[in-house]
């Protein structure tokens, strides 16, 4: 069962990921998706240290990722301001403010912070078998739901969308709002699933990594899961290699995701697959 | 019945319809004639509830429709098939079928079940659907279908066609001319607004003219021919202007042969035409938009890369200088947020005059800059101002300055007096003039046919990316 | 707001605002906390140092987001161009010492060292936009964190101190370092290159065919095409002159301040650059102003840091604070300058 040590590694990404593709099939890159992942990792350690119970750290990092990410929303779905400033405001600010909250709280002195974890059996826990059953039922929610159905409309051709009565504003903020949540629950799986522990800027750009699998995977969710179960073996690596009796430097390894995840972008190109109407903000004709 | 009383829109100082009245009854096909900018699509517009009137209602069955609220227009059986479609080309058919009739977000998309009112229409129109084809891949005129089925798909009492044949073959029209009386047969009210004689005296019960948003007339069809309707819809023929003093010999200037230019989307937007203009000339080009008229500016211009086909200057391949006036200004001929004096720049950042080696010379600029906005009296702001926050017409002013500046040899204009006052209006008319006499060859793109009479030389129209002959207001409207 | 004075008040005002209402947000005593910030960052001529020498590399890797940015090239790969261009400058050094080139020379080369690698390291992102139509927001930023994997390597590997014990490089010595003020303080002349780059940047973006072409592109890449400007090339332009900008400022900080290169050695500065550059309204010389803002504060807030427990991140709350404030400001404005016509 040693492919499946792989999983817990995969599982922020590609939560985050899955999350993120609802967010782009409606039109919308969350650039503030690694903002969102630090506030769950965060918020999902606090809540644990300070109830001994990993649960309400999940439930309290879903929130913080859905609270920043209403924020980034409301800024590039209503205000129609530039996706990426906004974006990188949001993700300056989660930084500053974990970092700040963190040491405020719990100091600079080193101690080795643990709090409650997630169960694990095998390497399974609640959340890599909420990450699969989300594979399915976004795939179903993108697919064979009504919503799902104007919200790819609103990714593809925002007029047809809204000529047919919808509100692509609101389709938008519903799907970044949930978008947020995974992105919450993933951070947050980074401190109580994985480590137990924070540090500050945990999440470590695995959010742009996400965003990089939701191309790779050619935003379908069930592709978007196998891609980031590809660069969560990659991140593995960086501590098993040794073990494989490999002589290379181990910060190759540890850049190997990043690496692979530029070379799939470099090789996949953007192509005609994706949403049409992606990253183009929405002005409502009056 | 759909009554329309006394409607008026005006758009700012452009009064877009002024008291406009009609009837339309069921078990007839109505169409409402008339010359761009005529009203018909801010008619058709109001009466589907995407624009709301200044004044005048507009009654169906005895009741007011709600103004200005499309979605609830729908509801009560007005549906409008638009000119630019609204689909969604990476779904399938069912899928943008079912977009369009769904009850509410919180349920299933059961895509197949919400269709099948639609996909029964289409049985019942002799048309064969398939459909999980994407409508990416569908031609333009079963595009079209399906918009048409989309209206068919709940109970329409009124349809409205916007223009539907500028996009189709002969044959299709033949099939839609087929549909309209299909559907006229089952009681409804068919509303068709275009500009092609033929098509209209061979479809239509009754007809409607509209010119310059006023109401001219409406007969059966019986009661009129081609000719009575171009006279109605042009009103006077503009007289081409006198031939004036202008060399009687043909300088070779521009010549393009066998052009062909695709689109946006891979399509053939220009489909191989061939045409010269000579030094010293003014060609125009009329005729609606979207035949093809925006990607062969660009081709020309320089702007555009051409599919096939060649084009020559004076016999050589080189281009010469020259100047292009783009057909939409705030989105190809502007930095909004730029100054007047850096947008015009944008044009002259190519003069010796004006730079010095890789260094802008900043006070040549902009005694320069000063001297061509004044020149063609650009108001509203100094050199130094946004051109964002000018009017349009001054914004165009600084497109078209840019463009004339420096004395370019060919000329690519589209609609360069559009959202003009008269005065501008005179002004630009009277620069391209100078132009054309100082030798220069100029391609005038317009669709305002007074603009291509009092300007142009020669002239031909484009439909559907070909050149048709100019043969009086016949194919002016395109008989 | 209609004058650019108007503005400005309205930014500094602004900036006042959110400043405290972040420190109450942090339930920190407002008054105490100020006079904390102010004599850290002003009290004496330590604070004064410590507060120029942090605007140094805010400065140019300021300047660096102003020009891609302006280029309509989001390069938010500041942080690894930064270090990119300190490492080269710490492979030159440990070469030329060993070479015994002459000091003043050798701090040249390294600078320069420092703008090219920063522009090679960016370079290579904006190659996979402009032949794979990758985004350069992604790539970036993906490439900061090769970069550091890549410092990290070079620190514990080839570039490793001579006793082999500490994942640093040697310590430069005095005489190859920048000149500094006065032996007891690190202000370093460092601070007169990332002066004299700004206005090389604003007579670049204002006074040359280039820079303006660049602007234009930048606002509206269709109307440039349509006056035959070539889009993609500029943009590479821009982000390479970007690139060239943090690598130097990766450079100055190398032969300024730190003196070795090492894990830490980058502090976010790449990544900083963006709301110092923002908050400069995207123009050189307001950046000099916003620069030395947020330069202020992080001194300040150094001491901050020493009574309470809040810390020098709290700085970053602020910035991305400020920066959405100008966002929102700035959507109103933009409402004001593109009215809607009809027909």
């Amino acid at each position: 069962m040693e492919w499946l040590a792989i999983l817990p590694y995969a599982t922020p990404v590609a939560l985050a990921a899955i999350g993120e593709t609802i967010a782009q099939r409606g039109g919308v890159i969350n650039i503030s998706l690694e903002g969102g992942m630090l506030m769950g990792a965060f918020f999902g350690m606090f809540a644990s240290f300070l109830t001994n119970s990993p649960w309400l750290g999940l439930f309290a990092g879903l929130a913080a990722g859905v609270a920043i990410t209403a924020v980034f929303a409301y800024f590039t779905v209503y205000l129609a301001s530039d996706q990426v400033v906004v974006g990188t405001a949001l993700n300056l600010f989660a930084l500053g403010l974990t970092g700040t909250f963190y040491r405020a709280r719990f100091g600079q002195s080193g101690q080795i912070l643990s709090v409650a974890r997630v169960p694990q059996w095998h390497s399974l826990d609640a959340v890599t078998l909420l990450l699969l059953v989300s594979v399915v039922a976004v795939n179903f929610l993108l697919f064979r739901s009504a919503w799902g159905l104007a919200l790819r409309s609103a990714g593809e051709y925002p007029k047809a969308a809204e000529a047919a009565g919808f509100s692509v504003h609101r389709l938008r903020l519903g799907a970044l709002l949930i978008g947020g949540a995974f992105a919450g629950i993933a951070g947050a799986y980074l401190s109580v699933g994985i480590t137990g522990s924070f540090a500050e800027n945990m999440s470590a750009g695995r959010g742009f990594v996400a965003i990089a699998m939701v191309t790779f995977g050619r935003w379908r969710p069930a592709f978007v899961f196998l891609a980031s179960l590809l660069i969560g073996f990659a991140d593995s690596l960086q501590f098993r290699f040794q073990a494989y009796g490999w002589n290379v430097p181990y910060q190759l390894m540890t850049a190997l995701p990043y690496l692979l995840a530029l070379i799939v972008l470099a090789v996949v190109g953007k192509g005609t697959v994706a949403p049409q109407a992606l990253g183009i903000a929405y002005r409502r004709e009056k | 019945m759909l009554e329309v009383r006394n409607v008026s829109k005006r758009y700012g100082n452009l009064a877009a319809l002024e008291d406009v009245s009609a009837m339309f009854f069921p078990g007839e096909v109505h169409a409402v004639l008339g010359e761009n900018g005529a009203g018909k699509s801010t008619l058709t517009a109001i009466l589907s509830g995407f624009v709301r009137p200044n004044l005048g209602s507009v009654k169906l069955d005895g009741q007011e429709i709600p103004l200005g609220r499309a979605a609830e227009c729908k509801r009560i059986g007005i549906e409008m098939i638009h000119q630019h479609f609204t689909l969604v080309p990476d779904f399938t058919i069912v899928e943008n079928l079912a977009l369009s009739r769904l009850p509410k977000l919180a349920a299933l998309s059961k895509v197949e079940e919400r269709a099948k009112p639609s996909l029964a229409a289409a049985a019942r129109l002799g048309w064969e659907v398939d459909p999980a084809a994407r409508v990416r891949d569908l031609a333009v005129g079963e595009q079209q279908r399906l918009e048409i089925l989309k209206a068919l798909g709940g109970d329409a009492l009124v349809l409205i066609l916007d223009e539907p044949t500028a996009v189709l073959g002969p044959d299709e029209v033949a099939d839609l001319f087929r549909v309209l009386r299909t559907l006229r047969d089952e009681g409804k009210i068919v509303i068709l607004i275009a500009h092609k004689l033929a098509e209209v005296l061979a479809v239509a019960d009754r007809v409607t003219v509209l010119r310059k948003g006023r109401f001219v007339a409406t007969a059966k069809r019986d009661e009129v021919d081609a000719t009575k309707l171009a006279n109605w819809m042009v009103g006077e023929m503009p007289q081409p202007p006198e031939a004036g003093a202008r060399p009687s010999q043909f300088q070779p200037g521009l010549r393009v042969d066998q052009l062909v230019v695709k689109g946006d989307r891979g399509d053939l937007a220009i489909r191989g035409i061939t045409f010269e203009i000579g030094k010293g000339e003014i060609l125009g080009l009329g005729g609606v938009d979207g035949n093809g008229q925006v990607e062969l500016a660009e081709a020309v211009a320089g702007v555009r890369q051409k599919a096939a086909g060649e084009m020559y200057w004076s016999g050589e391949e080189q281009m010469p200088k020259t100047g292009y006036v783009p057909q939409d200004r705030q989105t190809d001929g502007l930095a909004l947020l730029m100054s007047i004096e850096e947008n015009l720049l944008i044009g002259g950042v190519r003069e010796k005059a004006l730079t010095r080696g890789p260094l802008l010379r900043t006070k040549a600029i902009r005694a320069w800059a000063k001297e061509l906005a004044g020149k063609f009296d650009v108001r509203g702001g100094g050199p130094k101002d946004p051109v964002g926050a000018l009017s349009g017409g001054n914004q165009q002013k600084v497109v078209v300055s840019r463009a004339l500046d420096g004395g370019p040899e060919l000329l690519v204009v589209v609609n360069p007096t559009r959202g003009l006052d008269i005065r501008a209006t005179q002004f630009v008319h009277d620069t391209l003039r100078s132009a054309r006499d100082r030798g220069a060859a100029i391609l005038l793109i317009s669709t305002d046919l007074d603009e291509l009479f009092a300007l142009t030389d020669r002239r031909y129209f484009l439909s559907r990316g070909a050149l048709v002959a100019d043969a009086g207001a016949l194919s002016v409207v395109g008989g | 707001m209609k004058t650019r004075i108007g503005q400005l008040a309205l930014t500094v005002v602004g900036l006042f605002a959110i400043l405290l209402l972040t420190l109450a947000a942090f339930r920190l005593p407002i008054k105490d906390s100020l006079s904390l910030i102010v004599h850290g960052a002003f009290g004496d001529k330590f604070g004064w140092s410590r507060t120029a020498v942090k605007s140094i590399p805010l400065l140019l890797t300021g300047l660096g987001m102003v020009v891609s940015w302006r280029g309509g090239m989001y390069n938010i790969g500041g942080e690894g161009q930064f270090i990119v261009g300190g490492l080269l400058g710490g492979w030159f050094a440990r070469w030329g010492i060993q070479a015994g080139l002459p000091p003043a020379f050798g701090i040249a080369m390294i600078l320069i060292c420092g703008a090219v690698g920063g522009a090679l390291w960016a370079a290579l992102a904006g190659l996979l936009y402009v032949k794979r139509g990758v985004e350069v927001v992604i790539s970036t930023i993906l490439f900061n964190f090769i970069a550091i994997q890549f410092l990290n390597w070079a620190a514990s590997g080839p570039l490793q101190e001579a006793k082999h014990q500490l994942p640093l490089t040697d310590l430069l010595p005095d005489n190859w370092m920048l000149p500094k003020f006065d032996r007891q303080t690190d202000l370093h002349a460092g601070v007169f290159l990332a002066v004299l780059a700004a206005i090389a940047i604003w007579g670049f973006l204002y006074f040359t065919k280039a820079g303006f072409k660049l602007r234009v592109v930048g606002e509206n890449p269709r109307v440039a095409r349509a006056n035959q400007i070539q889009v993609m090339r500029t943009k590479m332009l821009a982000i390479m002159v970007s690139g060239a900008l943090c690598g130097l400022a990766g450079g100055v900080e190398y032969v300024g301040t730190a003196g070795q290169l090492g894990a830490g050695f980058s502090q976010q500065w790449g990544f900083l650059g963006i709301p110092v550059a923002l908050l400069g309204g995207l123009h050189p010389l307001w950046a000099i102003g916003s620069a030395f803002y947020f330069g202020a504060l992080f001194s300040g807030s150094e001491n901050l840091a020493r009574f309470t427990p809040a810390g020098t991140t709290i700085v970053y709350v602020i910035q991305a604070a400020a920066v959405l404030g100008y966002v929102a400001m700035k959507a109103l404005n933009d409402r004001r300058i593109t009215p809607k016509e009809a027909g």
